[in-house]
């Protein structure tokens, strides 16, 4: 019995060996001979009716052959291989089209991986769909930490007893938790640098149901009394990329300076409630005035810091959740104003009545910055789109192509007596073979592709990423399959002239002549290509110009040789008053370098899109009623105007006078002072302040220049700058120092002279400036490089189809060259109508799209700078890249078929 | 030569199977013995015996052996298997069945 199934099994793979059958039907025939002898005939004679008797043997064998279980495998195989000699047969064909459609399955996985996780796929925690967003309506007076994200109605940011009396008296939610996001210095094993710190509720890992990889995560007792648990959870991807995966648990970790003990590292994976955020470490929120040791939040109702979110009890939607919350946020509001300074109606009206708490689905997480970066990824997704398009049009144009160029072939292999579906098998795997190889190598490049995006949006080598590189595998295997579908589909183009009754004539005339119709849909092929193929040149032009116009936007200051780092001594556990002594000493060391022009340092980084600002006061000026004048409230040393080279209009600069102890002075910009007077000169001698903080009143000693401060594409703020010595707590700095040297050169001796200073202080993020506006345009880059690639692709794409389609019509017409030639026409007449066809083509082509362009410009125009939707250098750059594609690509052709032989082609037929 | 008879659909594999119940047989042996059996009724044609005679084997319900011819040559015999035993019980039966409901069918009609 086992002996049976073996044979089967075997059986099932291989078929009897062909020895073997010939050997069995031999011995059939001598058998017949020797019955046939012993039947009285002659030896000769007896052959030959054993013989006759049975009939064909090569038949025979066959019909033993096809008997086998193994024959369908055979057929598909023969199949396989009878394709992929097709394939072969021409080759760059189908590697043009093999690449063509692993670069739309490619760059559609690459991108879309990207996409889906910014904006469509849950966090990576347990039942993401349970989670909701708080936030809330109503004023907020105080002090407010905001990643960005607020609108009117809407703030993120909750106080620390907000959060609590919300946490512990709501009865609609099974848990709440509340996270802020700071930057911190952390030693481990002697070596120092500034983290990602997130801080955290102590439930904060349960509610969400993020489990440890190594030892423990926070649970509720975690959340202790203030500065009372110094410990400490790390990222999973930090732990394995800084820390080598060394054994953590119950180590110790300075962090600014004061020691914690590591409980264990979070799920790979996770990386916060908050999309975007890409903390380092995990510390309990009650530690906060460790890692901000300048405020103290924790008690304060009027500062809003932590974002919140929570997990909805079972049964429970969002709408009820918050009917249920409402009452509870409206008493706890009433509570908070009994306890406000100004309590007139008006201001009840807008901080109780106004109040309202919403509560958002929260699967994907809050995050501020999702809204920065969704138009980038969309505009980069409709680029992709345009490609694959391309891609598709480009494939399908090659095969039919092709096609053309196989009537012959097919016509006589139907003549030769192959059945019409032996034929559509062979095109079957003509195109699956296509198809899969484009797939394949599609897969290989995308990994890498989406690693190499990854690395280039990425701040610095080592930093996490809020992109896993893990590509979507749904959508590959979708882009996959509809290219592959796409491909069988074309290649099956050939078979149809098979229903064709008229095949003998088909034959006869050589299958020259093709329909009009078929040539008609080709050159529709190509125009598409052309159209999209210049929208995506125009666009990448478009593009191209705006990242010029940001990186030649003057700022109002020289951006040439200067470095940039960021100081800040409590990251190294400096206490409050010692700070801005030791950041006086490092300024003073860095500006004793040789090679080095000037120093100066502020608390509010220029042009990377941060800022620090607030209401003001001037003496001698009363504000309108509701007047709300916000200004840029940089803290600055001496020597920053001078560093930054910001020009003085009137009074005086910072100079080595001022010190902490000296009067305090302050310094305004020209449109800060011409809010307050109509000639600017008059605000120098006034005093200017923040309300109700006397500490901060200045005298205002100079005006000086608007320059840009926040980013480059934000108009200039109304600003003022103060001395960071004279400030009213201490402050970190950046420090931008001006050199004659390279900077490389400058960078390693700022190191040392830091280092002289202070092993521990952490000189953090130091490069120029030129790089640090380059990182802040990343999106705008991003899509500029992105544009570029799909845009050359786009075109030589473009250039292959119009290739494929000249060379084919072309070699059509030869016969008709050949007379035209005959009749003394010359070679150059003859490329001129070549290529002037071809250019009347593109030049149609190039028309029709050039209103779309203007319309996807226009659809883009938020991510363009200084750019004019119809920009003359955009459009001339694109339309000439196109004539040059059109023109090579008609080029080959032309002269091709100006070399032909007027004698020989009249005589082909 | 007498006429040929056309063979049932499927009726060839069942005569096989009975053909070398009793004993082993080579293929041209297989051939003769039904031939003769059925008085040149039904002549089977070597382009139908083969790729049978290998069918079967590939089902499982025979198998082949080379071994010793009456004239001392090497030769292929065939044998059942004991689930090709059951497939010519069943085969047989169902033929019996369908031949006798025919025979009736036409006689008394």
């Amino acid at each position: 019995m086992f002996s049976e199934w073996l044979s089967r099994l075997r059986f099932a793979v291989f078929r009897k060996h062909r020895s073997e059958v010939d050997e069995e039907l031999q011995f059939h025939i001598d058998r017949q001979i020797e019955a046939n002898l012993a039947a009285g005939m002659s030896l000769p004679e007896a052959r030959r009716q054993a013989a006759i008797a049975f009939g064909g043997r090569q038949r025979t064998r066959e019909q033993c052959r096809e008997a086998a279980p193994s024959w369908t495998m055979e057929l598909v195989l023969r199949d396989l291989n009878f394709g992929l000699r097709g394939l072969l047969r021409n080759p760059g064909l189908a590697i043009v089209a093999v690449l063509t459609l692993a670069v739309a399955i490619g760059a559609n996985s690459t991108i879309f991986s990207l996409l889906s996780q910014a904006l469509l796929r849950a966090l990576p925690v347990r039942d993401p769909q349970q989670l909701v967003v708080l936030n809330f309506a109503g004023a907020t007076d105080g002090h407010t930490h905001s990643e960005g994200g607020d609108r009117p109605g809407h703030h993120y940011e909750f106080s620390y007893p907000m959060y609590r009396d919300l946490r512990d008296q709501n009865r609609a939610l099974s848990g709440l938790i509340a996270s802020a996001i700071y930057n911190a210095g952390a030693t481990w094993q002697s070596h120092s640098e500034a983290v990602d710190t997130e801080l955290v509720s102590g439930n904060y890992f349960e509610v969400l149901g993020v489990r440890p990889a190594v030892g423990r995560v926070f649970n509720a007792g975690d959340e202790t009394a203030p500065g009372a648990n110094a410990v400490v959870v790390l990222n999973f991807d930090y732990w394995r990329t800084h820390l080598a995966e060394a054994p953590v648990t119950g180590r110790p970790i300075s962090i600014n300076g004061v020691q914690f003990t590591i409980l264990g590292v979070a799920a790979p994976g996770f990386r916060s409630a908050v999309w975007g955020r890409t903390p380092e470490i995990y510390v309990p929120l009650t530690m906060q005035k460790v890692i901000e040791p300048d405020w103290d939040y924790l008690a304060d109702h009027h500062s809003y810091w932590i974002t919140v979110a929570g997990r909805l009890k079972p049964g429970l939607n969002a709408e009820q959740a918050s009917a249920s919350m409402n009452p509870l946020f409206y008493a706890l509001r009433e509570q908070e104003f009994a306890g406000a300074k100004d309590r007139s109606a008006n201001n009840k009206h807008h901080f109780v009545d106004a109040s309202r708490l919403n509560l958002e689905s929260g699967a994907r997480g809050f995050s501020p910055i999702r809204e920065d970066i969704r138009t980038p990824l969309i505009v980069i997704m409709g680029m992709v789109v345009l490609v694959i398009a391309m891609a598709v049009v480009n494939v399908a144009s090659l095969l039919l192509v092709r096609a053309a160029n196989r009537v012959r072939e097919f016509s006589i292999r139907y003549a030769m007596g192959a059945t019409p579906p032996q034929i559509v098998r062979q095109l079957l795997c003509e195109g699956m073979l296509l198809g899969l190889m484009g797939s394949a190598l599609g897969l290989a490049i995308a990994p890498e592709t989406l690693h190499l995006l990854i690395r280039w949006m990425q701040g610095r080598a080592g930093d996490v990423s809020a992109f896993a590189p893990t590509l979507d595998w749904r959508v590959f295997a979708f882009t996959a399959g509809a290219m592959l579908a796409g491909t069988v589909i074309f290649s099956l183009a050939p078979a149809v002239q098979f229903w064709n009754p008229r095949l003998a004539d088909a034959l006869k005339q050589q299958a020259a002549n093709v329909p009009g119709g078929s040539l008609r849909f080709r050159r529709t092929c190509v125009a598409l290509q052309i159209g999209f193929s210049l929208l995506l040149v125009v666009g990448a032009g478009m593009f191209v110009r705006t990242i010029q116009n940001l990186r030649n936007t003057d700022p109002g200051f020289a951006t040439d040789h200067l470095l940039a780092f960021h100081l800040v001594p409590e990251l190294a556990g400096y206490p409050g008053p010692q700070v801005a002594p030791v950041e006086q000493r490092v300024l003073d060391s860095i500006s004793g370098l040789p090679g080095i022009r000037s120093v100066g340092a502020t608390n509010d980084s220029d042009l990377v899109g941060e800022g620090r600002g607030g209401d003001v006061y001037v003496s001698g000026y009363t504000p309108k009623p509701d007047e709300n004048f916000d200004a840029e409230l940089p803290w600055v040393s001496e020597g920053y105007l001078q560093t930054m080279g910001v020009p003085l209009v009137a009074g005086r600069l910072f100079n080595t006078s001022d010190s902490a102890n000296s009067l305090k002075t302050a310094v305004v910009n020209e449109s800060f002072a011409r809010h307050f007077f109509a000639r600017p000169q008059d605000i120098l001698g006034h005093h200017f302040g923040r309300p109700d903080r006397p500490k901060t009143d200045a005298v205002i000693i100079g005006i000086v220049r608007d320059v840009k401060h926040t980013s480059l594409r934000d108009p200039v703020q109304p600003t003022c700058y103060t001395l960071f010595q004279q400030g009213e707590r201490p402050t970190g700095l950046t420090v931008y120092v001006r050199t004659w040297q390279p900077p490389d050169t400058a960078a390693s001796s700022i190191r040392a002279a830091v280092a002289n200073i202070d092993s521990k202080l952490i000189v953090d993020d130091l490069s120029t400036m030129t790089d640090q506006i380059d990182q802040q345009i990343m999106p705008e880059r991003t899509i500029a490089l992105l544009a570029t690639i799909f845009g050359l692709v786009a075109a030589l794409l473009a250039g292959i189809g119009l290739y494929g389609i000249l060379a084919y019509s072309t070699a059509q017409r030869t016969r008709e060259i050949g007379i035209r030639m005959a009749l003394g026409a010359r070679r150059g007449s003859v490329v001129g109508l070549i290529l002037r066809e071809t250019l009347v083509l593109a030049g149609i082509a190039v028309g029709l799209t050039i209103p779309v362009a203007f319309l996807a410009t226009w659809a883009v125009r938020s991510q363009l700078y200084g750019v004019s939707l119809a920009d003359p250098m955009a459009y001339a750059a694109g339309i000439l890249v196109i004539a040059a594609v059109a023109t090579i690509a008609g080029f080959i052709p032309a002269r091709r078929a100006a070399g032909v032989d007027p004698s020989s082609a009249l005589r082909m037929d | 030569m007498p006429p040929s008879t056309d063979l049932l659909q499927g009726t060839l594999d069942m005569l096989i199977l009975r053909a070398i119940a009793s004993e082993p047989q080579h293929g041209w042996a297989i051939a003769q013995r039904i031939q003769q059996v059925s008085n040149n009724i039904l002549q089977i044609g070597q382009g139908s015996l083969y790729p049978a005679l290998h069918r079967l084997e590939y089902k499982g319900w025979i198998k082949a052996e080379w071994g010793a011819s009456e004239n001392n040559r090497k030769a292929r015999y065939y044998s059942l298997t004991r689930t090709g035993r059951k497939q010519l019980d069943t085969e047989m039966e169902n033929w019996t069945r369908l031949a006798g409901a025919i025979n009736v069918v036409l006689q008394e009609i």
